[in-house]
């Protein structure tokens, strides 16, 4: 089965300027909103939808008796035969979303045909939405790539309810393919079981435990001496923020320095969350942890967070890129670049991986924490090569408020609003900085305008 | 796959049918599968036949799936292979040419038959029923020398047929028992409104009166009236109903009422027998007692429901119940039922011209809504009754605009 | 690969550093890591040199301490190389995390402790602090006494560490200032003669990170209530009888290395004028030679002393000592470190522990610390204290050797 694109609502930033439904009624030939095909309901405190959503296993198709509905396989899109239907509307008992509706204009039934989005680009709809309300998902293709890709990991991991990490192990590992000698330092990786337990193994690969120290030197001495042999194979480490940041940074800048030849990706969920949720360096400023408590006199953490991927850029890597489970696109086309790269050098790729349990926030909304983070700007989508230096996968211009961020978490839940001018403060340095290194804007490439999307 | 034996073997080619191989592959890509198609054509939908017989549909372009999708799904497509009995205990069916299966699982999914009401003299002319292809195509080749067509029954099937009959040209007459068209779907003032437009295009009803005899005439066949009236007609269609299939089930021990008698699951009295669409006798939504159905989305639903079950998907939901739901297109006109007429109190009623809305409701939860030319999103009514989604804080504005508040509620439903 | 240039005639003059080095390129290591320390550093420089120079054909990791050189060198062995390297005093502290886990997944690897006493006073000189400090960890130990004993056990050292019935970790230990920089004759094996008595190596067949051979390294093992602490028990018991194993080891691959290249080292226990004697000296690597004087000077005298240096330390051959001392009327043991649990030297308690089951009562000496000199006149007190021992019987305080100098 594929897995398709899709065409998403985002309630929140919908002003209810009906922008969509006018563009939908005009590629279909109307001048009448009525007769668009996305209909924006306005409700009292929000904007609703009613639009076909292509369902998997759509039942205006199982219910259609002239066959004139069928799901397209190849675009996922479902279409509608005129020549076949005989205007009996069952297929609107189908459908749950007010997706297809009989048009008293063109005197039958009418519905999203996604305005045959392979060829436009993206739906006429998602063009006309400048308030990023309607977006059209891309990512399917990623699983249509990868989909047939053994996974390499055990069926059951058990990391917490809602946690991303997971999503990253298996899209990384089914990437890189199983050639591959895996070091998964203390943390949570290992703590999910991924290296296994009491004699088990957590992965089809070679995996291990590192110390939380030396995960870079160890891989260093398994690429080195494979390659003395003339062995191909990838020396790979899936490791927490704390493994890279802190009591792990001084071997990982060794490997780095040197050039060893290791693709390191450092999931980083701002702290060390498996042992309990304790401070890091990249736990940023403000946020609440078991060790930065916040009280009658502490307040979260007091000091800003470490800068891990730009000092990775500073060892003149071969590859280095941040990257966030809320844009899978980008994030799989980094972890190519990150592949192709550790044949030839050090790189290192470091994910944001919001953390549900530490960071307090439903467990359901990782992925949204994850986009807020990277629309607010407070993470920075970028890659590096010394070739090309530093280049923005997606621009900082166009930046959402930053209390979007703050606020979908409990751990910034006590801020005062001196910490949040200084939080706002820090990361306008910071935007600063990291455009200053991206230099003057260049034309954007297909991949940018995707993860912009 | 053994020759004699399949995991699961599907009785009947239509849609409960097929929406049951579709959940039985989506969680068993592996077990043999085979299904039984009574009649030769591919899998169609007795729903689309009013339009063969108008010409509209073309039979070869009505197959609900391409053989192709058999081969694909590797699944066995046995055409010409009628249920003649089960041996429930040896867990194996006979064929009405003598073949046998045995099987691991088995789907009833049969549907219905028309009912051939005991009137003196029917037996004796030449009538039309509507239920196959054949029928269809029978009905269409008789057109071109159709005059004067006689519909008995009033129901979906006999206005559909009505409808396409009348648009050939003839002049075409229903007569109808009850007082008035598509009982049950529609009351009385609705079903005003369908009349006249039917009416108005030339169709005469003949309602609340009853065929006494039939006797063979030059043209065709003169039916009589209780009233002593007397119809002509050189075309006759029987559509009084329908009954479920179930004559193969003789010393099978599934047990019957008026269709096979299903738990929630949609399995029948006897391990591993399961049933659905209009040979099932399912509980209705509203009171749990068992009904005879008989509409396609609830024939799709409970195939559905049994090729999960069927296949041990953990996923398979308990059949909530059958709602009464139809669409029906007629002459350009909308209507739409959805739900009880009688399951709660009547909120709203109103009407106008060709324009008719109605909503029944019970302690704040839809349990129907009916419409003619008003348009409203039958699916998602029905998805409003099924949940019992409370709508106490929105009635009013549900009542005013029930279009647009149950988009509403959906769209925040479904997030 | 490996191409050993050899020099002719077939010995050369170097300090104890430089026949590690030659030890290292004779055994045709994979990979060594380096991290330069006093006063091992120029051990470190001259594997570069070979390297560069095309002596050794391994590949050199310079890394950026002493914890990843371990790491490093862990990493390789589970890949299914030969490695090596050095350390000593604070950079053995720094390395201790990875140097606490290789006997645990036993990797054969060898490394020498070039000793040096450890902070604090700070200190740069010789000493036996630092490998006495790691003595529990379950690395094998084996105490040099000179130059060539450096080289030819540098090299059986990979026998011994690789044997299947072993599998642990070898630390060759030698003395910092004297040994390291002691200059001398050292006798140079023929490369091939080395080769054959190493034989293949194979170094990952029990436990490897090779894609071809997929498994799990050290997962968690233990937590009440599974089948967790009973492995972990299997595991240690296994490491405990591989320690106990390498005892048998050592001994018969010193035999085979006395039988190919002429040399005889007492693999575990060296018993020196032992034959009569009523008191007893027991030492430890390099000061064994001014002790050995001392002994000689004694027996000249009259008195009938002889002399016992432990050369595997760990395991500890105890009963071999037992053996050795059994004669005597005292013994006297010299220490260069402490233990500061006990107020004595560590060789003490362990010969104490090997001596429980007779009555022949020993005294603990401690001198050599931080480069001090022990010297023959030291070892003279030494053998008067344990005579006075002898004739007393009663206990006595630990003897400070260099308290005074
Ligand atoms: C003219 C017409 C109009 C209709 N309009 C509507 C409508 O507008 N809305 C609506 O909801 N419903 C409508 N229906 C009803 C709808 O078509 C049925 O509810 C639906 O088809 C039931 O599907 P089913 O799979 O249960 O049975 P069926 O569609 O009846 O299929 C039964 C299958 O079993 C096969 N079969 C029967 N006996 C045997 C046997 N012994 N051995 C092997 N195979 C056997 C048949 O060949 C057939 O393939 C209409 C029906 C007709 C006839």
């Amino acid at each position: 089965m594929s897995a398709y694109a899709t065409i998403a609502f985002k309630p929140d930033r919908c002003n209810g300027c009906n922008e969509c439904m006018s563009a939908c009624a005009a590629v279909k030939g109307s001048a009448g909103q009525i007769d668009s095909r996305i209909q924006i309901v306005a409700a009292n405190d929000s904007f609703e939808l009613a639009m076909c959503r292509q369902c998997g296993d759509p039942k205006c198709v199982a219910v259609c008796p002239a066959a004139a509905l069928a799901k397209n396989e190849g675009s996922g899109v479902i279409s509608w035969d005129g020549g076949k239907c005989v205007n009996c509307l069952l297929c609107t008992v189908g459908c749950a979303y007010g997706g297809i509706v009989h048009n008293a204009a063109a005197g039958h039934v009418v519905k999203c045909d996604m305005c045959d989005a392979a060829v436009a680009g993206a739906p006429a709809c998602v063009k006309a939405c400048d308030q990023g309300a309607l977006q059209f998902i891309t990512s399917a293709r990623i699983y249509n790539e990868v989909g047939d890709l053994e996974d390499l990991f055990v069926p059951g991991l058990s990391g917490c309810q809602g946690c991303n990490t997971e999503l990253i192990m298996r899209h990384a590992l089914r990437r890189v393919g199983p050639e591959t000698v895996l070091a998964t330092p203390p943390g949570c990786i290992p703590g999910m079981g991924a290296v296994g337990y009491n004699g088990l193994t957590g992965t089809k690969v070679p995996v291990f435990h590192p110390l939380l120290t030396n995960t870079a030197s160890m891989l260093t001495g398994i690429k080195r001496h494979y390659k003395r042999q003339g062995r191909e194979m990838t020396a790979m480490a899936l490791a927490g923020d704390g493994g890279t940041s802190d009591v792990g940074f001084q071997s990982l800048s060794g490997a780095a320095e040197r050039g060893e030849e290791i693709l390191f990706i450092c999931v980083d969920n701002e702290g060390y969350m498996n042992t309990g949720m304790q401070r890091s360096s990249c736990t940023p400023y403000g946020a609440w942890t078991s060790t930065t408590p916040v009280g009658e006199r502490g307040q979260g953490k007091s000091q800003d967070a470490k800068n891990m991927p730009v000092l990775m850029m500073m060892h003149n890597c071969a590859y280095v890129a941040t990257a966030s489970t809320g844009f899978m696109e980008d994030l799989y086309a980094k972890l190519d670049h990150a592949i192709a790269a550790s044949k030839h050098g050090f790189a290192y790729l470091h994910i944001y991986s919001p953390c549900t349990t530490g960071w307090r926030f439903p467990s359901q909304d990782n992925i949204e924490v994850a986009r807020k983070a990277v629309e607010t700007n407070f993470v920075m989508l970028w890659e590096f090569t010394p070739e090309a230096g530093l280049t923005l996968s997606r621009p900082l211009d166009q930046a959402r408020p930053l209390t979007e961020y703050l606020k979908a978490q409990g751990k910034y839940r006590h801020l005062s609003a001196e910490q949040i001018v200084h939080i706002e403060a820090s990361l306008a340095k910071n935007v600063a900085f990291i455009e200053k290194l991206a230099g003057p804007r260049k034309p954007a490439t297909a991949q940018q305008a995707a993860v912009r999307a | 796959m053994n020759e004699n034996r399949v995991d699961y073997l599907v009785a009947g080619a239509s849609h409960a049918a097929l929406s049951a191989l579709a959940a039985i592959r989506m969680h068993d890509p592996a077990g043999s599968l085979a299904v039984l198609a009574r009649e030769g054509h591919l899998p169609y939908s007795p729903t689309v036949l009013p339009y063969v017989v108008s010409g509209r549909s073309a039979p070869d372009r009505v197959a609900l799936k391409p053989a192709e999708y058999f081969a694909r799904n590797n699944i066995a497509f046995l055409a010409k292979h009628a249920l003649q009995s089960i041996d429930a205990c040896a867990k194996r069916v006979h064929f009405a040419d003598g073949g046998t299966m045995a099987y691991g699982k088995l789907l009833l999914a049969t549907g219905a038959t028309p009912i051939i009401p005991p009137i003196p003299g029917l037996k004796e002319v030449k009538f039309h029923v509507l239920r196959t292809l054949d029928d269809a195509m029978a009905l269409h080749a008789a057109l071109p020398r159709t005059r004067a067509a006689v519909v008995l029954g009033a129901g979906l099937i006999g206005m559909h047929a009505a409808e396409n009959l009348a648009k050939t040209g003839a002049a075409v007459t229903v007569v109808e028992m009850q007082p008035q068209v598509l009982p049950g779907y529609f009351d009385s003032e609705a079903a005003g409104i369908i009349a006249s437009v039917f009416a108005d295009n030339g169709v005469r009803l003949l309602l609340g009166h009853k065929v006494e005899k039939l006797a063979n005439s030059a043209a065709g066949c003169t039916l009589t009236l209780a009233d002593g009236s007397t119809l002509d007609a050189d075309l006759l269609l029987v559509a009084t109903g329908v009954a479920p299939v179930i004559d193969y089930l003789a010393g099978s021990g599934v047990a019957t009422e008026r269709g096979i008698l299903v738990d929630t699951s949609m399995q029948s009295s006897v391990a591993d027998i399961y049933a659905a669409g209009d040979v099932a006798q399912a509980q209705g939504f509203y009171d749990g007692r068992p009904l005879v159905g008989g509409i396609l989305p609830d024939a799709v639903e409970q195939g559905r429901i049994a090729g999960m079950a069927m296949a041990g998907d953990p996923a398979a939901p308990a059949y909530p119940g059958s709602v009464p739901l139809n669409t029906y297109a007629f002459f350009g006109q909308q209507a739409l039922s959805v739900g009880s007429q009688s399951a709660g109190e009547v909120v709203l009623q109103e009407s106008s011209g060709r324009e008719y809305l109605k909503i029944v409701m019970q302690d704040g939860r839809l349990t129907g809504i009916f419409g003619i030319n008003r348009p409203f999103d039958a699916g998602i009514m029905w998805q409003l009754i099924l949940r019992r989604t409370d709508l106490s804080a929105v009635r009013e504005q549900f009542i005013t605009e029930p279009q647009k508040t149950a988009r509403q509620l959906m769209s925040k439903l479904w997030r | 690969m490996n191409a050993v240039l050899q020099p002719k005639p077939n010995y050369i003059v170097c300090d104890g550093n430089e026949a590690a080095a030659w030890a290292v390129s004779l055994a045709q290591v994979d990979m060594v890591a380096v991290y330069p320390i006093t006063p091992q550093s120029s051990l470190v420089e001259y594997l570069a040199k070979f390297i560069a120079d095309g002596r050794l054909g391994a590949e050199i990791v310079d890394v950026e301490g002493e914890h990843s050189v371990l790491s490093v060198l862990q990493g390789a062995t589970l890949a299914g190389a030969r490695t090596y390297t050095a350390s000593c005093g604070p950079g053995l502290a720094f390395m201790f995390e990875p140097y606490m886990r290789t006997p645990g997944m036993r990797l054969p690897m060898v490394m020498t402790i070039v000793t040096r006493d450890t902070l604090t006073p700070q200190s740069v000189w010789g000493g036996h602090q630092d490998a006495m400090s790691v003595r529990e960890v379950g690395w094998i130990q084996i105490y040099c006494e000179n130059l060539q004993e450096i080289l030819d056990t540098t090299i059986m050292a990979y026998r011994i560490a690789e044997h299947h019935d072993v599998m642990l970790p070898v630390n060759v230990c030698h003395d910092g200032n004297y040994l390291s920089f002691a200059t001398g004759r050292v006798e140079l094996p023929d490369a091939a003669e080395v080769a054959a008595f190493l034989g293949q190596r194979d170094v990952n067949w029990h436990v490897a990170l090779d894609p071809d051979r997929p498994m799990a390294v050290d997962p968690l093992t233990g937590g009440a209530g599974g089948p967790g602490p009973a492995l972990f028990v299997r595991y240690r018991k296994g490491q405990c009888q591989g320690m106990q194993n390498s005892l048998a080891v050592i001994e018969e691959v010193h035999a085979d290395w006395a039988r190919r290249f002429g040399r005889h080292h007492a693999p575990l226990v060296e018993a020196y004028r032992m034959d009569d004697a009523e008191l007893a000296l027991v030492t430890l690597g390099s000061m064994t030679g001014a002790a050995k004087d001392a002994v000689d000077e004694a027996r000249a005298r009259g008195q009938k002393v002889g002399l016992a240096k432990v050369k595997t330390y760990r395991p500890f051959p105890a009963k071999k000592l037992a053996e050795i001392l059994a004669p005597v009327k005292a013994v006297a043991v010299v220490d260069r470190s402490v233990s500061f649990g006990w107020n004595c030297g560590p060789l003490y308690q362990d010969t104490l522990a090997a001596l429980q089951a007779s009555n022949i009562p020993a005294m603990s000496c401690i001198g050599g610390l931080a480069g001090a000199d022990i010297t023959i006149t030291h070892f003279a007190r030494v053998i008067e204290a344990c005579a006075e021992l002898a004739e007393k019987r009663s206990p006595v305080d630990t003897l400070w050797l260099n308290e005074h100098d």
